[in-house]
């Protein structure tokens, strides 16, 4: 096999060629693309939607719809806020619990998807519903401002272009490529997504996998919010109410199969970069306000063809 | 017995107080009046204080804050239509949408229920009452003026909107437009950043904005609440005192900006104003007693025939400590003009 073949057959290679030649279209015609703030800005952009990214990437490996991300990460969001400022809470003590939150949420989602059979999309429209509605019972739409300086610091702190707030969801795409590829749960995930009967005649305990994979994504909502409340300074109600597309999106431009079995956190990952660059490029060309939202939706469109053009030639449909 | 004594001295207390309080409110009526915003955001909060303020100072025997759980026309609907059955007799309403709004205003009319607009406007043909709330065309016209006043009458301003599908938008592009045209081209404007409603998506637009072009930038004007916010942390973050802004509403960080020099202004609205004056209004104009009047010095606006401005003014450090007692001169005085001016009573 040429190394021009092995590069195709990479499922990041297209996206990856998309993102080479945004880089260079956009420095070429944009002298302030590669200033170090610019690339600050964009790189703080990637750490919210790479989580939530990685959110809904463990539901689509079993399968399965989490539409419940951004409204449960506007809960943990809000819980943060409010531990951190009304009850007074250090930061040691709120993150984790904030964390607990979004794996309990998670975890309702998925006991919840099992016991009842009913399908995880309709599960999770559900509580995305009750989820901001106790967002809105608490809060009743008014932030929480009030954060430790040291917290709100850390969403603004950089070394150079690099920004802080990056450190955690790079730590969380090695975990979770660590996880996929080298655990036996994280392998039998991707199985029950693959073919749920053989995986169930191997002996794998579905139900508990299922489980897993909307408690994992539950988790990683929650790292989201955290990450999303300090990259604010301020803990918003309205945090999450984006997320769904990105978060779909990411994962499809990546390849993932939307009937389960196959992810990739590397494809994921780069995916974002992409969108992300897309949005910035949008701003620097000063494209009219008007035709943004066509112009970010077929670009989109445009990154996901360049792929699936890839997977044929690799032979992979 | 001591329980008795003390709820002896309760009713005697209650009985007093409400003596003392007939004294004082100018009519008491049995009315059940609901103000009930687009869906839940941080500028209708005042109206939950202005609603339990409206009911103690007039008497109202119930003006509640309702919020839909979201920004969506059905839920609007479908919650005023549960208030209706609920026995609420008047409805104070941010249009989420100017135009959807109407068919359910017009049930309401036909129940004799009268609706008003408060904050926003409904698009005309339409059968609300009047349209209470921020000229959004003149706050944004004067927003701009006081930009370029602070950037010395020169430079490159981006304009911050809030969503694109909200006509006021379009308005407030208008009103920036006009106010820039009158610099003669000694001040440009780069573009016009919208959709920055939501706290995220304006914190993405607003920091590509300043990291790709925050040299060529003298200014920005902020027409929409979230952007305003997120446009004063990030100047803040920048350390950058150099590109002027001026934004909308009175939210602690933009206030803050402003007295660290990194905002030169806010335009105030009153949504205080708009919940009190709205509730106070729809009293009258429940109980019967009073209609609007046709003839009366409505303001005429591309939305409306019947316009009332709420009050709009500019919140720089000159005025930072004072400005909410101007906001309270500016509700008290349209409160007691209004129904000499705009209503026709028994």
């Amino acid at each position: 096999m040429t190394l021009g073949q092995r590069l195709i057959a990479n499922e990041w290679s297209a996206i990856a060629v998309a993102i080479v030649i945004g880089v260079v279209g956009l420095a070429a015609t944009s002298p302030a693309f590669l200033t170090e703030f610019n690339l600050y800005v964009m790189m703080r952009s990637f750490c919210v939607v790479l989580v939530v990214a990685f959110a809904q990437m463990l539901t689509l490996a079993v399968g399965q719809l989490n539409l419940s991300i951004g409204a449960l990460g506007g809960l943990v969001a809000i819980a943060i806020g409010g531990m951190m400022e009304v009850l007074g809470f250090p930061i040691a003590v709120a993150l984790p619990i904030g964390l607990a939150i979004g794996a309990l949420g998670g975890l309702i989602n998925g006991l919840l998807t099992v016991r009842t059979g009913i399908n995880g999309f309709i599960i999770t429209l559900a509580t995305a519903s009750a989820f901001t509605g106790i967002n809105l019972g608490i809060t009743e739409s008014i932030p929480f401002y009030n954060l430790p300086s040291a917290f709100v610091a850390f969403g603004t702190a950089r070394l150079s272009a690099f920004p802080m707030l990056l450190i955690p969801p790079v730590i969380v795409a090695l975990l979770l490529a660590l996880f996929l590829a080298r655990t036996v749960p994280g392998r039998q995930l991707l199985a029950v997504g693959g073919n749920p009967h053989a995986a169930q005649l191997s002996g794998v305990h579905m139900n508990g996998i299922v489980v897993l994979a909307h408690t994992l994504s539950g988790l990683l909502a929650a790292v989201g919010a955290i990450l999303a409340v300090a990259q604010l300074g301020s803990a918003q109600p309205t945090i999450g109410q984006d997320w769904l597309i990105m978060s779909f999106a990411a994962p499809i431009i990546g390849g993932a199969a939307l009937t389960g079995g196959h992810v990739s956190v590397a494809a994921t990952a780069l995916a974002v970069v992409l969108i992300v660059l897309i949005q910035n490029g949008m701003v620097l060309a000063q494209v009219d306000p008007y035709w943004v939202q066509f112009l970010l939706g077929a670009l989109i469109l445009a990154a996901v063809g360049l792929n699936r053009l890839r997977a044929v030639r690799a032979g992979e449909a | 017995m001591t329980t008795r004594l003390s709820g002896a001295l309760c009713r005697a207390f209650s009985i007093a107080a409400l003596l003392a309080g007939a004294a004082t409110v100018a009519q008491a009526s049995d009315n059940k009046i609901a103000l009930i915003p687009g869906g839940p955001h941080p500028y209708f909060a005042p109206w939950e204080q202005a609603a339990a303020d409206a009911q103690k100072d007039f008497g109202i025997a119930a003006v509640d804050f309702k919020v839909p759980s979201e920004w969506k026309l059905n839920l609007q609907t479908e919650l005023v239509e549960s208030l209706v059955t609920q026995g609420y007799t008047a409805f104070g309403i941010f249009p989420g949408d100017a135009v959807g709004i109407n068919s359910t205003v017009e049930e309401l009319e036909g129940a004799g229920i009268p609706a008003a607009a408060l904050a926003g406007c409904a698009q005309d043909p339409t059968k609300m009452q009047f349209c209470l709330g921020t000229d959004v065309y003149n706050s944004a016209y004067l927003g701009t003026k006081a930009l370029i006043e602070a950037m010395g009458g020169k430079g490159k301003i981006v304009h911050l909107a809030g969503l694109l599908v909200d006509p006021n938008t379009k308005l407030r592009m208008d009103a920036v437009e006009k106010a820039v045209g009158e610099t003669n081209g000694a001040v440009s404007i780069v573009q016009h950043i919208t959709d920055t409603d939501a706290q995220e998506a304006a914190d993405q637009k607003i920091n590509a904005l300043l990291g790709a072009q925050k040299d060529q930038i003298d200014g920005l004007i902020s027409t929409a609440y979230i952007p305003s916010v997120v446009a004063a942390k990030s100047l803040r973050n920048l350390g950058d005192k150099r590109i002027k802004l001026v934004g909308i509403d009175d939210d602690p960080i933009v206030l803050d900006a402003i007295k660290d020099g990194f905002a030169a202004g806010t335009m105030a609205q009153n949504p205080y104003g708009q919940g009190y004056v709205g509730a106070y209004v729809l009293d009258l104009l429940a109980g019967g007693g009073c209609t609007v009047k046709a003839d009366a010095p409505w303001i005429q606006t591309p939305q409306t025939a019947h316009f009332i401005d709420s009050g709009t003014l500019l919140i720089s450090a000159a005025n930072i400590a004072s400005y909410k007692d101007d906001l309270k001169k500016i509700t008290s005085d349209i409160q007691s003009s209004f129904k000499d001016k705009y209503l026709d009573c028994k």
